[in-house]
């Protein structure tokens, strides 16, 4: 009870940028190093200039250090997100995305946008990706009911966001069954 | 909000009034009317608190009414347009509306119950999208702004928000902030 209620209800968009930086992206190294063990596993040997698989988090602190190129992932392209908008715009469903989209896109803009093509672009893509999915999950609140919400593909920034809200709204519906029915789908 | 026993929430939406029709007569209890007479009488109508009205219900002493921010009139209203009826002020100063209305429908019989049930969630579910649209807007703006600029059907909806709506509101409110800071920041120099 001692943590703060906003901590409470679901954990932050930093804490799921950590999350999303256990992910594997490919690098181009500029520096040598064996095969070396970390908490989380052995990564490398980075022999430049062959390409090598590291989590996230690495990829990041050797790009700071300018010790590496980090190549974008396939779907961070502008050809490929155009193509993306253009299904959230015209078709009723979400798109599907890699699940932490959000996350590595923005950590892969701030730190590496020289190894992206056309930085600006792509985040003005991704802006307009988030704004036309966040008025998707607000059509979903209209079928919202006591018991499910079904909105596939939705990515774990959005879900995060809208969780604390969808969920006292639910419990909230769920009290106000009559007290024989609760349980039992597809009354109203 | 919830209703188990340590909920302040519960125990303020247990404070309203009932109005319940006495059909027996009870000695000694005038009091309970507030008024000076020692006994009750038989059809006499006394307001009660919701926790002793439930029991006296239980005994089939007294039966009771739907009370008025549950009646016909608020129904129609509500069905008209759900969003500009003002919950808030319909019940005490909590404004628990949906608290007051689970603890009836806890209390009547089956058919009143679902019937009541299906105006609450019901209403509920009309006012969310605008309750999480409002919310999202106030998240926008920032620290700053935030009063003038929305319109007065806007700010008339957000007065008559009942409690658990307001509870609403602030976590949609206090979630999409969080989650523009974090979109809006570039933590470079923290690296």
């Amino acid at each position: 009870m001692s943590i703060p209620h906003s901590l409470r209800t679901s954990i932050t968009p930093t804490e799921l940028e950590l999350v999303a930086s256990q992910q594997l992206v490919e690098i181009v190294p500029l520096i040598s190093m064996e095969r070396t063990a970390f908490i989380s596993g052995a990564y490398g040997p980075l022999r430049p200039p062959n390409k090598a698989k590291v989590p996230l988090w690495m990829a990041f602190n050797l790009k700071l250090k300018k010790k590496c190129h980090i190549v974008a992932p396939d779907w961070l392209n502008v050809e490929y997100l155009q193509g993306k908008l253009s299904l959230e715009t015209t078709k009723p469903e979400f798109s599907s995305l890699p699940f932490r989209f959000a996350e590595i896109s923005k950590v892969l803009l701030d730190v590496a946008s020289d190894d992206l093509e056309n930085p600006d672009r792509l985040r003005s893509l991704l802006k307009d990706l988030r704004e036309a999915r966040q008025a998707k999950s607000r059509d979903g609140l209209k079928t919202l009911d006591h018991s499910e919400l079904s909105l596939p593909n939705l990515c774990s920034m959005e879900i995060n966001e809208i969780r604390p809200f969808f969920v006292q709204s639910m419990s909230l519906m769920s009290q106000l069954m009559p007290i024989a029915t609760v349980g039992s789908l597809g009354d109203s | 909000m919830e209703f188990d026993y340590f909920s302040i929430d519960a125990i303020l939406a247990e404070n309203q009034k009932l109005q319940c029709n006495f059909n027996r007569e009870i000695l000694g209890m005038g009091h309970l009317g507030g008024g000076s007479e020692r006994d009750i009488v038989m059809g006499s109508k006394i307001q009660l608190p919701y926790w002793l009205a439930n029991t006296i219900l239980l005994s089939t002493w007294a039966d009771i009414n739907i009370p008025a921010p549950f009646g016909a009139r608020v129904r129609n209203a509500l069905l008209a347009d759900a969003r500009s009826v003002r919950l808030s002020g319909l019940v005490g100063a909590g404004g628990l509306w949906y608290g007051f209305g689970k603890s009836i429908m806890d209390m009547v019989l089956d058919e009143q119950a679902n019937e009541l049930s299906k105006m609450l969630r019901v209403t509920f579910r009309d006012r969310l999208v605008e309750i999480i649209d409002q919310a999202q807007h106030f998240a926008a703006l920032g620290p700053a702004g935030g009063s003038g600029s929305t319109g007065d059907t806007a700010q008339a909806f957000r007065e008559g928000l009942d409690a658990s709506e307001r509870e609403i509101f602030a976590l949609a409110q206090e979630s999409a902030k969080r989650t523009k800071r974090w979109y809006e920041d570039s933590d470079k120099p923290r690296r």
